[in-house]
């Protein structure tokens, strides 16, 4: 794979950032003050909230995006996933520890085993259709249209090849989850387009694993850039193209001034590492090329926010463009 | 007053984007798009969805989703609408009010440190201690013996039966004045060269050899284990265990949503906040336990003087090191456990006969451990 050709036509697009932390923290602290006063239950309406303001802040082409979601979409989400995931597994581990009849354990183990290895795909898949639905710009959703079937059944057959494998198949799953992932995702009736090899990130991956004991693994920050900078730059839309110049060195200082801001302010400096986190895509990450909006159209698909509710279950909520 | 603004329009069909003038009336807005119709949006109808924030254009949206809307860059234009408009129950942002909001949220952030002081301080350590004052004494054995069994190779235990009986004696003797508790007292003593002792949930207790080594006398193994007895009674790992999932929890409604890299900054952030009731928890255990060496008449200052070596040792870099490190503040614990002592009556009886001592430092050269 060599650099994907340039996109056709110069102009370039810039992604801005416009959120500051203090705002963010004036946000923040008030949904801490209420999940601690409702034991929890704010907790959704908070998250909206802080997304709202983080869509807001993001400009792209002149415009801001806008986030669409309410607390009580989340709420019922992470109720749905409480029922379908963590209550039949909870009973199942009961099953487990009281019955004597060894065939009823065996069975329950395997069980729970489909259960948890469905869940990691379905949340992802969830999240990422609830979060594009209730996303738009310049008044047009995005929306992601792949089906969770399919990609239930790429994660799985790709987790036992990496298994197979012992790691060395897994730069080749992420490549695959992410083309599927963004090639069905779309901008009202105009999809985005992956054209990465499911092979590009092989080279790096052994290369970096080798480098590891000689570099007391900062290495992986170099990966994790070159992984970044493939993946956008092979997403199109239309005739555009993404293009991402993040470099290693860049995303080891964004990533260790995180740590020390969250370490030394006992969590409550997330917001200012939120906004760096934000900054750090604006700042890298561009698009090249003619949107040709006047062909794009209103097409909006619905979406419910179980998916998201199995995402917050497994922490890997927020804003995630990188 | 300003009734004309310049903005753009957002048909919620296109992602075109049309110059458009938005006059204020007193009922509603009319909306005049560069090359299109004027339309009317009254008041009721429209939703503000961003503009509260400084540098945020304003937004205002009409109609069931997908929206028709509009975007004035000028903040100006909602004060100017709070003058002009007429209609009753608007949910429009005002501006002036941003003032008033920077006060609200000073007010939340001395609310949330009160709170989070307040649950630190007294809430955790109320909750552990009335959790594990619930905990049936048979899940602690459970999970005391399953510790045990997977910290101690069985190849690695001592198990010569002259040491052992005068172990077991030991922990009788030191047990014997304190008021009846519900635990079985299980004292095994491990071939490693580290200076170490811990209790496990239960009753269960691990002596290393190496402390066996470093002790001149019997009566600072007695003072060792009465600190340990006293963490078995006091159930300190119970309430340790709630801690964790406490402060963990509290730590999480601190902070949001945190993503990879940043999870292992807060587990940090989750381990300082734990060792101030770690410290606490081995306060009592050597305040409590030197009352035990006192009730069972044995000498006091053989606890002192164990953590005195300790202390003279401490800049050793050898095994002394890692039982420390869950042991913090050496200087301050003699000092204290010196006045404590002072109080106490006269040593009544040896720890153990010579005889006994002399068998239990020779507890691991027995046939090699097996049993």
């Amino acid at each position: 794979m060599g650099t994907p050709p340039p996109a056709a036509g110069g102009e370039i697009h810039r992604i801005l950032f416009h959120g500051r932390g203090g705002s963010l923290f004036g946000i923040h602290i008030v949904n801490v003050l209420l999940t601690l006063v409702t034991l929890g239950v704010y907790y959704f309406w908070g998250k909206t909230r802080v997304r709202a303001y983080l869509w807001g802040q993001t400009e792209i082409a002149g415009d801001r995006l806008a986030y669409h979601g309410s607390g009580r979409e989340l709420f019922i989400g992470f109720l749905k996933a409480m029922a379908f995931f963590a209550f039949p597994l909870f009973l199942l581990s009961l099953l487990r520890d009281f019955t004597t009849w060894e065939l009823l354990k065996w069975l329950s183990f395997v069980l729970s085993y489909v259960i948890v290895s469905v869940f990691f795909p379905l949340a992802i898949v969830g999240a990422r259709r609830y979060r594009l639905s209730r996303t738009s710009w310049r008044g047009i959703r995005l929306s992601f249209r792949g089906s969770a079937r399919e990609f239930v059944k790429l994660f799985i057959v790709n987790t036992i090849l990496v298994s197979i494998t012992l790691g060395l198949w897994y730069p080749l799953f992420d490549v695959r989850r992410h083309a599927f992932l963004t090639s069905e995702s779309w901008f009202g009736n105009r999809k985005f387009g992956f054209d990465g090899a499911s092979s590009g990130l092989f080279g790096s991956f052994l290369l970096t694993v080798i480098l590891t004991p000689f570099t007391l693994g900062l290495c992986w920050f170099w990966y994790i850039a070159k992984k970044r900078r493939y993946f956008w730059d092979h997403t199109t839309f239309g005739a555009a193209r993404f293009r991402y110049t993040a470099t290693g060195g860049a995303v080891l200082r964004l990533m260790l001034g995180n740590l020390i801001i969250l370490i030394f302010t006992l969590g409550l400096g997330w917001p200012w590492a939120q906004v760096r986190s934000a900054r750090f895509v604006a700042r890298y990450l561009t698009v090249v090329g003619p949107l040709d909006l006047e062909s794009i159209q209103q097409d909006a698909r619905a979406a419910s926010a179980t998916g998201e509710g199995l995402a917050g279950l497994l922490d890997a909520g927020g804003l995630d463009l990188g | 007053m300003r009734t004309d603004w310049d903005g753009h329009y957002l048909d919620g069909r296109t992602p075109v984007r049309r110059p458009a003038r938005v006059r204020l009336t007193r009922a509603g807005l009319e909306i005049s798009p560069e090359g299109g119709a004027t339309a009317f949006w009254p008041y009721a109808e429209i939703r503000q969805t961003q503009g509260w924030h400084a540098g945020q254009a304003v937004r205002l949206e009409h109609g069931p989703d997908p929206a028709e809307a509009v975007v004035i860059a000028d903040p100006a234009f909602l004060a100017d609408l709070r003058e002009i408009a007429q209609a009753p129950g608007l949910r429009f942002h005002d501006p002036r009010r941003r003032r008033r909001r920077v006060l609200y949220t000073g007010v939340a952030a001395g609310a949330i440190i009160a709170i989070c002081a307040v649950l630190y301080l007294w809430g955790i350590p109320a909750a552990a201690r009335i959790v594990a004052e619930r905990v049936p004494v048979s899940w602690e054995e459970e999970l005391g013996r399953a510790a045990v069994e997977s910290l101690v190779k069985p190849e690695k235990q001592c198990r010569e039966p002259a040491g052992q009986r005068a172990l077991d004696a030991l922990v009788a003797t030191l047990v014997a004045p304190a008021p009846p508790s519900p635990y079985t007292f299980r004292v095994q003593v491990v071939d490693s060269k580290v200076v170490n002792a811990f209790a496990a949930p239960g009753g269960y207790m691990v002596v290393l050899r190496g402390l066996l080594d470093e002790a001149r006398r019997p009566e600072e193994v007695a003072g060792v284990l009465a600190h340990e007895i006293e963490h078995v009674l006091q159930r300190h790992s119970t309430k340790a265990l709630v801690q964790h999932v406490s402060t963990g929890l509290l730590i999480t409604a601190l902070t949001g949503d945190v993503t990879g890299a940043m999870a292992y900054g807060l587990e940090s952030a989750r381990v300082l906040g734990q060792l101030s009731y770690s410290r606490a928890a081995e306060a009592e255990a050597d305040t409590k336990g030197m009352g035990l060496l006192v009730a069972a008449g044995l000498d006091p200052a053989g606890m002192i003087d164990f953590f005195e070596a300790l202390e003279r040792k401490e800049r050793d870099s050898s095994g002394l090191l890692k039982y420390l490190s869950s042991h913090p503040g050496t200087a301050d614990r003699v000092t204290r456990l010196r006045r404590l002592a002072a109080a106490a009556p006269a040593a009544r009886r040896p720890a153990l006969e010579p005889a006994e001592w002399t068998a239990l430092r020779a507890i691991c050269k027995g046939a090699g451990g097996a049993p």
